[in-house]
């Protein structure tokens, strides 16, 4: 009986921390996007680029975002041939290169917090 | 092969998706998953075939679950509503369900009770009353469905730019929207039951609405069959009752925002002001229209058997009538005065603290 509850209570405990660890990576997710997008990359190459960088990311996550972020005006995108086959390149806009800076140094700010916190 | 299951799996993708935007995503993930082939080819240094095709859709995910990333969050009722929802739901099935019982109640009242037809009527009461719910139910679903759009369209902006701009909240307001602004709960509360009464009871359960002149006939034959229960309100009555509905569903609305809305400004009142003067119109026109009761002196003659009581009752019918269409344009006329002095007049209230005793 005491067993079970144990095995339970652990199940429960590895939810819970999966559960924080994905809000915390989703609340990078788009400083990570906005930081590669610097130079213009399509979807594959641009989910590839992050895994390499250590930030594996769901392309059912991505995607969405990426056309999100475009229609808040941070990126933009524009379809190509390339290999006999249309591939859509995404950029950062202006608004989202001037934003960049900030949201960087913001960044820094809750890294240097977090630090002195934990 | 491989292109038709392609093919086959952004379509699927794409019903899903609204007519908008379905083009650009379609393009967009088959784009996406020659990509995933031709790196998987290449890895692997096979041709791609029907195999490789498969293992690359299933790692893509089911197409239900793809269309509903692109789609974010959608409610039919939201959490800012569901709140009030709840609350006027539960207000309404309360007052269907009274409403029902009395349907019950006049229905025994009007047949022979023996235990044969009694079953009957309860069973048909039991339907009635099902019936009646479900409409209930649709409608204000349907009401709150309209206005959970209508906010989702106003309120647009909520989404944009990672964390949401409230409008910031200043506990000052607080004192700002004390009396006249502040909507009076129960007051507003108590005018939805009554539209909803309204709606129901002149829709659905127009029988209910007579009276009947003998009931001591009760007392002294023992049975309530002996009763003659007369409908009070004509056919020309009916004419106007799906304009009156317009205006109690459209004032059910108006104070469900209301209440969300927490006091009055100057839209809300345009469209008080608008609707009870619509309802003021009405119960002029039903005023000088033909009659509305149903009943006439020679019917009642026939019942009652005494053609100067008939008479005396018949008038008495005629003059609570009028009295009633009367007070209803006296009281809409108090009511426009009123908003139309709180909105000019009394603007700039100070909040009055109670004096101690």
């Amino acid at each position: 009986m005491i067993q079970y509850n144990t095995v339970n209570g652990e199940a429960m405990t590895n939810e819970s921390l999966e559960n924080v660890i994905l809000e915390l990576r989703r609340g990078v997710i788009v400083l990570a996007v906005l930081s590669c997008l610097g130079e213009e990359q399509y979807g594959y190459s641009l989910i590839n680029d992050l895994k390499e960088h250590g930030l594996e990311i769901d392309q059912g996550t991505l995607y969405p975002l990426l056309r999100r972020l475009e229609s808040q005006g941070l990126l933009q995108s524009n379809w190509r041939i390339e290999a006999d086959r249309p591939r859509r390149y995404y950029i950062l806009s202006d608004e989202g290169r001037a934003l960049l800076p900030r949201l960087k140094e913001e960044w820094t700010g809750i890294v240097s917090m977090m630090k002195k916190m934990l | 092969m491989s292109t038709n299951l392609i093919d086959t799996y952004v379509s699927e993708v794409g019903r899903r998706l609204p007519r908008k935007t379905r083009t650009d995503i379609e393009a967009e993930i088959r784009s996406i998953l020659q990509d995933m082939l031709d790196e998987r080819s290449q890895k692997t240094g096979k041709p791609v075939d029907e195999e490789m095709t498969l293992e690359v859709l299933k790692s893509y995910g089911d197409p239900e679950k793809v269309a509903a990333t692109y789609q974010g969050e959608r409610y039919l009722i939201g959490p800012r509503l569901y709140p009030i929802f709840m609350m006027v739901l539960r207000i309404v099935l309360l007052v269907t369900g009274i409403l029902a019982a009395i349907g019950l109640g006049v229905a025994a009242y009007q047949t022979t009770l023996t235990p044969l037809n009694a079953f009957e009527t309860i069973i048909k009461a039991i339907a009635n009353f099902g019936a009646s719910i479900m409409t209930v139910l649709g409608n204000i679903v349907l009401i709150f469905a309209i206005l959970e759009w209508a906010l989702f369209r106003a309120g647009g902006k909520v989404e944009v730019k990672g964390l949401p701009k409230e409008k910031e909240w200043d506990p000052r307001s607080l004192s700002k929207v004390s009396s006249p602004n502040q909507v009076k709960m129960g007051e507003t509360i108590l005018e939805i039951v009554g539209c909803f009464a309204a709606i129901v009871v002149f829709n659905f359960y127009p029988q209910i609405i007579g009276f009947t002149p003998n009931l001591n006939s009760v007392v002294e034959s023992g049975s309530w069959a002996s009763i003659t229960f007369f409908p009070l309100l004509s056919e020309a009555f009916f004419i106007y009752v799906p304009f009156l509905t317009i205006v109690w569903v459209l004032t059910i609305i108006l104070d469900i925002v209301l209440l969300r809305m927490g006091h009055w400004n100057t839209v809300a009142r345009i469209n008080s002001i608008g609707l009870k003067v619509v309802g003021i119109l009405i119960a002029a026109i039903m005023l000088s229209g033909p009659s509305l009761v149903a009943v006439t002196t020679e019917t009642l003659t026939a019942s009652l058997g005494d053609a100067g009581a008939a008479q005396i009752l018949i008038k008495l019918l005629f003059q609570f009538v009028h009295l009633v269409l009367w007070l209803s344009i006296i009281l809409g006329s108090l009511d426009v005065i009123r908003i139309i002095y709180r909105q000019f007049v009394n603007k700039e209230t100070p909040f009055v603290v109670p004096e101690k005793k």
